[in-house]
């Protein structure tokens, strides 16, 4: 195995966190706002499984544990968040969040 | 430029690319079927890494569940498929932000030797020692979080009168 | 792992899971009554804070406890994910504390809510992930644990589930949670590159070592940003008030009082270790000599977003019409004092700063809960609204007049004590600090104001004849409900009382906090 260079991996991941950040703060539809969310948290979890493979001693495995658990708890936001736009959307019949008045001045 | 490098740049301009995509396309349902191909291509890139684990989970969890939760909640939450209503709006401020992100995570990259580096291969039973092992607590609170995630999303959609 | 020595040290945590899950087997069993799950609610917090008093070693309470005593405050060690310090049995209790008076507030509730197994259950499960930030020394578990509460307290937050002033709370709060929760792992994954480990003993020892400072910087730059949100630190404050505002108001006294807290104890643990040793370490440090001075970075980075969040709390609730909105940015500006104390990070410090959040809890979520029971009177959510409340209900009058009072810092209440004990830390601690001591007292002068005028409005005002029948006193104690008339009384009691005679309290804070450091650094 050859191998890659680490700073290739830090360049990709921070793309992706800021195509994630920008998404997360311009999108007005709360489905879009989840979808960004989840490029950055791929982000994050990218950085931590190239990490682990580029760690100097086998205690990096543990940069994978954290990956798996991250995954898991990501897909737990996600449900999180639908739940909270199907009830909003039944009560109102929108998910846009620029609709989201009621707490404005 | 060996192979794995090769791979890599080929992934990593998918990966940015549809994940760009994803998020400005107008169609929401186009949505999904970037946002899947930016899910896969990662898995791609950890099957790269010799994670192969990940790579499997990566599939099942984001290019399965994930993707499937946000389609569905596309088409309870939109009478037509196949809506306008993703908004385009490009404030600067949002793009100067990600483009400030962006170039402190790159000068960073100074630290790190730009030569291939050989990658530590683990083997994924030492994973799931590790898992069930030292670093159970972080399942067991995963387990938590889901725990509640689980209470409360299924309240907040049951039917019922108040 | 073997399973007793995991469940021993848990026992606090263990009970609250417990009794959440014997609310959502009641639930299913179909017994919905509010008193009754309120009962549950405060039986398991009660259980739980007597079991962490007694690991506190107060003498009477020692029945009770159920850690080892070699144990609490053991040297720190570079591997785990948990320990158990003094400090975080005292932050523990506090946050017990606070749910417990929720919970007992919440048997005034409407009864029949279809939701209420699901409001205690996810408040217990919240509560869990407080404790158990409370003794975490690993980034991810903090990280977790701190994910925990948020992502229960998102949905309480949409508790009211066919409001849509509570679902858009609940929403923003989401969006905002997210994005904090993504730039904080983010911040962590770059630490464990740089590091190849997330224990945070084993970081802080590390910090002046290694060949990536842009890397170090920016996972400690993203770390700041991340929690700064859980904190509502200015300029990421905006979310707060909208949220607290939206939410039922037993909700937010919790997220006011409490959940913001753990924010708080997380910047203790991820940034006291690395300042303090850098501070100490100084000269032989590579960063000093190197192109970027990390501990200077961040003292300096932490004190400005702490002059500026309490400056601009304080300006913004000056010109507040509503009470929720008024509390919400006097809460901001409350953040801004107890990073004063992480700022500093001395002893001292540490001392006042855990004093000033006991007291926040006390007088930020009392507050909230006399807001709640207000409301449920039938009286509206404006400032203008609660004239000659104070003359019509001279007791409920008297016990908010306290707690505004205790937020402003009038002596001989809890507030005095922390922000004397506060400000006098930084004032020992000399160089610019004193400066974070000008602007605390300036700032205390300056929420004076906003604290007066709802005294005047309060006590002075003649209320006008009221338009609307006044609301026929459906609960006992006055329309409050006995719960949430004894969680007001014991708050307002223990305001005085500790303000008269805080020695107990502060010492073992004081004791605790000079534990804190050693192990800290």
């Amino acid at each position: 195995m050859t191998g890659l260079p680490v700073a290739d991996l830090l360049v990709l991941s921070g793309a992706l966190l800021a195509v994630g950040i920008f998404g997360l703060l311009t999108r007005r539809n709360f489905i879009l706002i989840l979808i960004a969310v989840e490029v950055a948290m791929n982000a994050t979890i990218l950085n931590f499984v190239y990490f682990a493979a580029f760690a100097p001693t086998a205690a990096g495995l543990s940069g994978q544990a954290i990956a798996v658990v991250l995954i898991g708890f990501a897909a737990t936001e996600v449900a999180v968040g639908l739940a909270i736009v199907l009830a909003l959307n039944r009560i109102k019949g929108t998910i846009n969040v620029a609709q989201a008045t009621e707490l404005r001045e | 430029m060996s192979l794995e490098e090769l791979a890599f740049l080929v992934l990593a301009v998918v990966a940015v690319g549809t994940g760009l995509a994803a998020l400005l396309v107008r169609e929401l349902v186009h949505t999904i079927l970037w946002v899947s191909v930016f899910f896969v291509d990662l898995s791609a890139i950890y099957f790269l890494l010799e994670a192969p684990f990940l790579g499997v989970l990566q599939l099942g969890v984001y290019a399965g569940a994930v993707t499937v939760l946000l389609l569905f909640g596309i088409m309870v939450t939109r009478k037509r498929i196949f809506s306008r209503d993703a908004a385009t709006g490009l404030g600067p401020v949002p793009l100067a932000l990600a483009a400030v992100t962006f170039i402190f995570l790159v000068a960073s990259v100074g630290e790190f030797p730009s030569a291939p580096t050989t990658l530590q291969v683990y083997d994924p039973s030492a994973l799931s020692a590790l898992l069930f092992g030292t670093d159970g607590p972080w399942l067991l609170l995963l387990g938590i979080i889901m725990m509640s995630g689980v209470a409360g999303a299924i309240y907040l959609v049951r039917e019922g009168r108040e | 792992m073997d399973a007793s020595s995991f469940i021993g040290p848990f026992v606090p945590e263990l009970l609250l899971l417990g009794a959440a899950l014997l609310i959502f087997l009641l639930d299913v069993l179909g017994i919905r009554r509010n008193e009754t799950l309120s009962t549950v609610a405060v039986a398991g917090t009660t259980l739980a804070l007597l079991s962490v008093l007694g690991d506190l070693g107060f003498a009477p309470l020692s029945v009770f406890a159920t850690l080892p005593a070699n144990v609490i405050d053991a040297a720190p060690s570079t591997t785990g994910l948990y320990a158990f310090t003094s400090l975080g049995l005292i932050f523990q209790g506090i946050f017990l504390l606070s749910a417990l008076l929720v919970s007992l507030a919440s048997a005034s509730r409407p009864s029949g809510e279809k939701g209420a197994p699901i409001f205690y259950g996810l408040l217990l499960l919240a509560t869990v992930g407080m404790l158990l930030v409370a003794v975490a020394t690993d980034l991810i578990f903090l990280l977790l644990a701190i994910e925990v509460t948020s992502i229960a307290t998102y949905l309480l937050v949409a508790y009211h589930r066919r409001e849509a002033r509570s679902l858009e709370a609940a929403m923003k709060f989401f969006i905002i949670g997210a994005l904090s929760t993504v730039l904080s792992f983010y911040g962590a994954s770059l630490l464990f590159g740089a590091y190849g480990t997330t224990n945070l003993v084993a970081i802080g020892h590390a910090t002046g070592a290694v060949g990536y400072p842009v890397l170090v910087l920016l996972g400690y730059g993203f770390l700041v940003a991340g929690l700064a949100f859980k904190v509502t630190l200015v300029p990421f404050h905006a979310w707060a008030v909208d949220v607290y505002d939206g939410a039922p108001s037993d909700v937010s006294a919790f997220l006011a009082g409490v959940t913001k807290k753990i924010g708080l104890f997380a910047y203790f643990l991820v940034f006291l270790g690395p300042v303090l040793y850098l501070r100490t370490v100084g000269g032989s440090s590579p960063f000093a000599g190197g192109p970027i001075d990390l501990g200077g970075t961040l003292t300096i980075t932490l004190a400005v977003l702490a002059v500026v969040t309490m400056t601009v709390g304080n300006l913004l609730a000056l010109l507040q019409k509503e009470m929720k909105r008024m509390l919400a940015y006097s809460s901001i500006s409350q953040a801004g004092y107890m990073l004063i104390g992480v700022t500093i990070g001395t002893a001292p410090a540490i001392t006042g700063a855990t004093m000033q959040i006991f007291a926040h809890v006390l007088m930020k979520g009392g507050a909230f809960l006399v807001v709640a029971g207000v409301g449920a009177l039938g009286v509206g959510p404006l400032i203008d609204d609660w004239k000659g409340l104070g003359t019509r209900r001279p007791l409920l009058g008297a016990a908010f007049a306290l707690m505004l009072l205790s937020l402003a810092g009038v002596p001989l209440t809890v507030g005095f004590v922390s922000k004397f004990v506060l400000f006098s830390a930084a004032v020992q601690a000399q160089g610019y600090y004193i400066w974070l001591a000008v602007a605390g007292l300036l700032n205390s002068a300056l929420s004076v104001f906003y604290y007066a005028r709802v005294l005047k409005v309060m006590f002075f005002d003649t209320a006008p004849a009221p338009s609307t029948p006044p609301v026929t006193d459906a609960l006992p104690a006055g329309g409050l409900g006995y719960g949430r008339a004894i969680a007001i009384g014991f708050i307002a009691v223990t305001i005085v009382a500790v303000g008269v005679y805080p020695q107990p309290i502060l010492g073992a804070i004081q004791s605790a906090a000079q534990h804190f450091v050693v192990v800290g650094a």
